[in-house]
């Protein structure tokens, strides 16, 4: 068999900021060539393997995905290093999930789309913590426009209940999604107990309508980690499309290396094949988007003798100021049923807490209820009662009715200490494992001391909580941001406005290792828009480069 | 998309009926004439083939499958240049009665012209005066129809119209009430039922005896709706059958494919008066038996078929597996199918997603419309809401792309347990549907006529005209 060995744009990685890159190039006439670590599987498939897992790992996203000896991603932690593929350090665990199969992790994403605030993007100048991002809101704003509409948006017209609190310039491609049951009242309970705001979710979810050539949402409430017919957005959807438009992917190729020529511009990578064979593939431009840890992890392997600490790595930032939103989620049993569970597993949240000027001393945090159907979670608990029969089913749809999730989303400050490196142990193919030192840092930590718990157990009494559940440290949001940061000035940072690396001018890296802030909500949109900020710089350069 | 069409086209037509208004000519009747003209464009739905998928109202350039080759739908807008600009009334009813352009040619009988036949002299007028001056000129030429040897002989149409093509402005008939008069004025001519839902000939002409009784079209099947109980939609009432054409769907069956553009294009938009005109005449046709069971009981037809219930079989182990073993097609449809219509078949409580038992599509003789709905999907817009089912054939939004064997495997597992069980497909079956529908050998007759005997086929075409001239 051939491999295509050449394009004009290499992509890296399929997922959601690969796919989007790559529909813009392509809309321009630029061929691309897409290089996927994982497997490529149909939607039905990922669903049946979730159906056939035992119900004690169904709540785990990646064991619907089992990785390929080739391209191992994080799984439930087994704590032995030899065998979990993330190696962690320091004083909390960047225990991250993320896939490695063709369309990313967008497969098991709950769709969640929330906006930044230009206030999240000027922390130092209003606050002075963390970073400024080198633009403002409204640069940005267009690039969301275009990231909503692609991915197809469902939100609030009411600009009440719109994130942020500003004037949409556009409005969302489709209406929001109705509440649930549970939502509904804990949205009474939070407006009349603590005048907060229940906000519906921004969603990448086909509302009441097809969208996209995708069909309606019809509630199997699954997500996560597989919406089963294709109304949620993800980058799998994309794939078939970008082919018919020209696209080669070319899956289980695993990038190893990214090869440096005259100038330093990049002038190939290197994959490997499940036979461990090497391939070269050379374009003009490379965009390498395999997420907020394969990414720096990549850059870093690279190192050659023009670039001795790695591929963009002159400031030394390339794996430091690795973020994520660390959450903390309370169980609650209530008195009265809420029943969650109709809709998706993420659809209303309160953002206003996350502003304010209290981010001089702490980070601010999301709170949302989330709308996963509690049986998955409750059974073992109900079981464990003794109970058989009929009483076991109505302790069971008990528990389901009155148990909920709780959520607290807190944003975290940029650390150079917090780093990725490669680890000495190898995986599959004999590639460094990444290695990841943590500290969520005192920013957070007070925040969850003197703020976001304290609301949280406010929110738990007003809603006629009976127990609460509260884990003792920080959970990962697997919002993978940081590693490769972006600023203007190329000595404290990897990229530029455009997400181009400071180093080389023919290789892009958007996506969440970009940004400079991670407020408090989701990420990926913010890191769609970056990809159309990237999409855009690219197109423009190699134009300019052809004519 | 097709329904920004229609509203350019009718918001088109308002501004344009607005600066009559303005003007101080009589502008009062040509208005009215102008809006029923209007009215008969959209329940001729002449939209359906005129305006290209994106394209301008009425300026052509869809290409029509035909068994024998694509058609190219003409511009039919007043541009002088590129349409029909320089039509006299006369002309334009010879082209819609008789197939026949102003310059002399023979138009291919894609365009229903002997349904249209039908059409009464004032509605002519009312079309004619609303395609001069409620339509908007474009000034683009088509591309070209370039059929096969020797279809591209436009002027063996002129035998062929003279076999199959009758006279015929439809009168009233006394003994019928002014409803079923107007509903056969509707079938009949405008909304032209009879060209997709009558079987056809070995020379493609609609056979008379068989009058409504279901033929394939393409990759779907346009059944039986003659009232017979069995066959037909005899088991439906009236009220059914309006609400069908308003929406689209009942509880057991859904418009999918060119009856679902039908649906929006033309009928939603057709008065309830003159959608239970056309349910009252349907009603009185005469019942046609079609299939082989004709001993079948009257509650077995094709919209009471099938039950629910599932096979669960192949679960606990992997989806490759289960593909391997005896419910290959049970795995199938829980790994594609079951997460919209339910692991038992029985879709969403409010039809949205249709329940698969007590369905048209599973529940005939043919297994087309089940095919083409799995390979191309459902996609229907009417005021009623945007129903639409992904495909899973080759396209760029498949959900996945299932081939041949999996579909034929699929579509058994349904027929069986939620459809005919009598009906099932072989991997041949589904290729052709994905193939467009099953081929018609009208071309290969054609040529082996034309070898066999030069103009023989003309030779036995005047004779039967002959024939058939001397018998009246």
């Amino acid at each position: 068999m051939s491999h295509p060995s050449s394009a004009e744009v290499v992509i890296v990685g399929t997922g959601v900021v690969g796919a989007v890159m790559a529909e813009q190039l392509l809309d321009a006439g630029i061929s691309v060539l897409m290089l996927e670590a994982g497997p490529r599987v149909s939607r039905g498939e990922v669903v049946e393997t979730f159906r056939n897992l035992p119900l004690g790992i169904k709540g785990n996203a990646s064991s619907s995905y089992p990785p390929r000896p080739w391209a191992p991603h994080p799984m439930p932690r087994t704590g032995n290093p030899d065998e979990d593929y993330l190696q962690l350090s320091g004083p909390d665990e960047y225990a991250q999930t993320y896939i490695r199969y063709a369309g990313g992790s967008t497969w098991h994403w709950a769709g969640t789309c929330w906006r930044l605030t230009p206030e999240d993007m000027r922390l130092n100048s209003l606050y002075g913590v963390g970073r400024d991002w080198v633009f403002d809101y409204d640069t940005l704003d267009p690039y969301y426009n275009m990231a909503e509409y692609a991915l197809g948006i469902c939100g609030p017209s009411d600009p009440d209940l719109q994130w942020p609190r500003r004037a949409r310039s556009r409005p969302y491609p489709m209406p929001h999604l109705p509440f649930s049951p549970g939502e509904e009242k804990f949205t009474r309970v939070v407006s009349e107990a603590l005048g907060y705001t229940n906000l519906p979710v921004a969603q990448a979810r086909n509302s009441g309508t097809p969208y996209d050539g995708r069909p309606a949402c019809c509630a199997n409430n699954n997500c996560v980690p597989v919406c089963p017919i294709g109304a949620k957005y993800d980058a799998a959807t994309a794939l078939a499309r970008l082919e018919s438009k020209g696209a080669v992917i070319l899956s289980n190729a695993v990038v190893h290396r990214i090869e440096t020529g005259e100038n330093n511009r990049i002038q190939a990578v290197h994959y490997l094949d499940p036979q461990k064979t090497s391939h070269r593939v050379t374009g003009k431009h490379f965009v390498i988007a395999c997420n907020g840890i394969e990414t720096p992890k990549l850059l870093l392997m690279s190192a050659d003798e023009r670039n001795p600490t790695g591929i963009a790595n002159r400031s030394d930032q390339v794996g430091r100021n690795m973020m994520d939103h660390p959450q903390i989620g309370l169980t609650l049993t209530l008195e009265e049923p809420y029943w969650l569970g109709r809709g998706p597993v993420v659809n209303s949240g309160i953002m206003e807490t996350s502003q304010g000027d209290f981010r001089s001393e702490h980070a601010g945090a999301y709170f949302r209820m989330n709308n996963f159907a509690r049986n998955r979670y409750v059974t073992f608990d109900a079981l464990r009662t003794g109970k058989v029969g009929q009483a076991l089913d109505e302790e069971i749809r008990r528990r389901t009715a009155c148990t909920v999730n709780l959520v607290a989303a807190h944003e975290i400050l940029p650390d150079a200490n917090n780093r990725l490196t490669l680890s000495d142990r190898k995986d599959w193919l004999g590639l460094p494992k990444p290695h990841i030192h943590y500290d969520v840092g005192d920013y957070t930590r007070r925040s969850a001391r003197d703020y976001s718990m304290p609301i949280a157990r406010r929110i738990a009494s007003a809603m006629g909580a009976v127990e609460v559940k509260e884990p003792k440290g920080f959970a990962q949001s697997k919002h993978l941001m940081g590693g490769t940061i972006m600023g203007n000035d190329p000595s404290d940072s990897v990229v530029d406005s455009w997400c181009r690396s400071h180093d080389h001018d023919n290789l892009f890296l958007p996506g969440g290792g970009a940004m400079p802030s991670t407020a408090c909500g989701n990420s990926t949109l913010t890191m769609v828009a970056l990809a159309f900020r990237a999409a855009e710089a690219l197109v423009n350069q190699a134009r300019g480069a052809s004519a | 998309m097709r329904r920004v069409i229609m509203m350019t086209g009718a918001g088109a037509l308002l501004l344009s009926l607005q600066a009559m208004a303005a003007t101080s000519t009589p502008a009062g009747d040509d208005a009215a004439v102008m809006a029923r003209g209007a009215y008969l464009a959209t329940a001729s739905d002449c939209t359906a083939c005129h305006t290209a998928p994106g394209g301008k109202p009425m300026a052509g350039g869809l290409a029509i499958a035909s068994p024998v080759g694509d058609i190219i739908a003409s511009n039919i807008t007043p541009s002088t240049s590129d349409g029909i600009g320089d039509y006299s009334e006369q002309d334009f009813a010879r082209a819609l009665r008789k197939g026949v352009r102003a310059d002399g040619a023979n138009l291919y009988p894609a365009m229903p012209y002997t349904a249209y036949a039908h059409l009464s002299d004032d509605d002519i007028h009312a079309l004619y005066v609303y395609f001069m001056k409620g339509v908007t000129p474009v000034n683009e030429p088509t591309g070209t129809t370039n059929l096969p040897f020797p279809m591209n002989l436009r002027f063996s149409m002129k035998f062929w119209n003279l076999l199959f093509l009758k006279d015929g402005v439809i009168t009233p008939d006394p003994q019928h009430s002014e409803t079923w008069n107007r509903g056969r004025y509707l079938v009949e001519g405008p909304a032209h039922c009879s060209t997709c839902h009558t079987p056809r000939g070995i020379l493609m002409q609609e056979k008379g005896d068989q009058w409504l009784a279901g033929a394939q079209v393409g990759p779907w099947y346009a059944p039986n709706i003659t009232p017979d109980v069995t066959s037909g939609i005899g088991s439906w009432s009236r009220q059914d059958l309006v609400t069908y054409l308003k929406t689209g769907r009942i509880d057991r069956a859904q418009a999918a494919g060119s009856m679902a553009e039908a649906i929006e294009h033309s009928f939603q938009h057709l008065t309830d008066d003159d959608l239970k005109a056309m349910a009252t005449y349907l009603g009185t046709l005469p019942a046609i038996r079609t299939g082989d069971d004709g001993s079948s009981a009257e509650e077995d037809n094709r919209f009471e078929r099938g039950s629910p219930g599932s096979d669960l079989s192949f679960r606990g182990t992997s989806y490759a597996k289960g593909l391997k073993g005896d419910s290959e097609g049970a795995q199938l449809y829980a790994a594609h199918c079951a997460s919209c219509h339910n692991y038992d078949g029985q879709g969403t409580a409010d039809g949205y997603y249709p329940s698969l038992y007590h369905n048209a599509a599973l529940g005939g003789d043919t297994a087309s419309n089940l095919l083409a709905a799995i390979l191309y999907g459902v996609d229907r817009e009417t005021q009623n809401g945007h129903f639409f089912m992904p495909p899973f054939g080759d396209q760029p939004n498949a959900v996945t792309s299932l081939d041949n064997e999996q579909i034929a495997a699929l579509a058994n597992y349904l027929l069986e347990r939620y459809g005919n069980p009598d009906v099932s497909v072989s991997s041949q079956d589904v290729q052709s549907i994905r193939d467009g529908g099953p081929a018609s050998n009208i071309l290969m007759l054609a040529r082996v006529g034309m070898a066999a005997g030069g103009i023989v086929l003309v030779v036995v075409l005047i004779a039967v005209i002959l024939h058939r001239r001397r018998r009246r």
